[in-house]
């Protein structure tokens, strides 16, 4: 019961950071395509958003993570 | 890992509260010690016309140099040169040293610790990088812009912004820290599992022979993004702090 725990947990987790930073990484590509003379800066904001998107899903693999070594 | 891999923790004065994994003692004066004498010894002949190690030690300064001049000012980003350095420097070989092997000493009693992984892979040592960070940004913040304005700079650009730039502080030191050990941790983990399905029996050995290598591959891929990532943030936030608002 409480591995099911843990693999809901991650597997939400999993199912979300690949949602998120997959928009983000959708939204670059379509602005480098439209500006390709923007790439610098348009590569500097993925590489601050998508980070910034994967905190929450990180933090609940960190807890599936407590949840497993607490087992 | 789980209670199969224990931690060798000793206990300072025998009490619960305060103890100390000597297993990230010593890795992480392991992982000190190869950054400084790597650097020690690449950057002893300095001459004019650069060759070998000094080129890959020029080219290494200029790309922290474009990190820091994508996120703030010059005239601020001066300063944070070496400490951009230090840390993507010590964040990647801390990431590195799990990915060729880990290293398990067993007791008389059966019981198997821990002393040999990527130091980076427990969260005290990542959340007190993070928390180092985030300390640093506010005394280069009071340093560089004086107290008036970085106390000013709480209630910019609208005053009732106040308790979210407390918060802010909490949660960029709990984000940055749980980040890098998320990734760094679940590597150790699908490592440590592909070795133990490779050595239940020849014909599993086989098998994971290629996930595992593939696995390793990607694994130096995080961890050096994960670096780039760590130094990227601090510079992000350290910009956050000491940039002149207009």
């Amino acid at each position: 019961m409480e591995f099911l725990a843990v693999a809901i947990v991650a597997s939400f987790a999993a199912i979300a950071g690949a949602f998120g930073v997959a928009i983000v990484v959708r939204s670059v590509v379509q602005g480098i395509a439209r500006q390709p003379e923007m790439r610098g800066p348009i590569q500097l904001l993925l590489f601050i958003g998508a980070p910034l998107v994967e905190a929450v899903p990180i933090l609940a693999i960190v807890i599936a993570f407590m949840l497993y070594g607490s087992l | 890992m789980g209670d199969y891999y224990r931690q060798p923790v000793v206990f300072l004065f025998d009490n619960p509260n305060l103890g100390i994994n000597l297993a990230n003692v010593f890795l992480v004066t392991v992982a000190m010690a190869i950054v400084f004498f790597v650097l020690f010894f690449m950057s002893r002949t300095i001459k004019m016309y650069p060759t070998g190690a000094q080129n890959v030690l020029e080219f290494f300064i200029q790309f922290i140099k474009n990190v820091i001049s994508s996120t703030m000012d010059w005239k601020q980003g001066k300063h944070f040169v070496i400490l951009g350095c230090t840390i993507i420097l010590y964040v990647f070989v801390s990431n590195m040293m799990g990915i060729p092997f880990e290293m398990a000493a067993k007791t008389d009693e059966g019981l198997k610790y821990v002393w040999w992984k990527s130091p980076t892979s427990e969260p005290i040592l990542t959340l007190s990088l993070a928390a180092m960070v985030i300390i640093m940004t506010h005394v280069y913040g009071l340093k560089l812009k004086g107290p008036k304005e970085y106390g000013k700079d709480y209630f910019r650009p609208v005053f009732f912004l106040f308790p979210f730039k407390i918060i802010e502080d909490f949660s960029n030191t709990l984000t940055l820290g749980m980040r890098l050990y998320g990734n760094v941790y679940a590597k150790e983990v699908l490592m440590v599992m592909l070795v133990g399905l490779g050595t239940s029996g020849v014909l599993w050995g086989i098998f994971a022979f290629a996930p595992l290598v593939v696995w390793q591959v990607f694994g130096t891929f995080i961890g050096g993004l994960q670096a780039f990532i760590f130094c990227m943030l601090t510079m992000v936030y350290m910009s956050h702090k000491v940039n002149e608002e207009h």
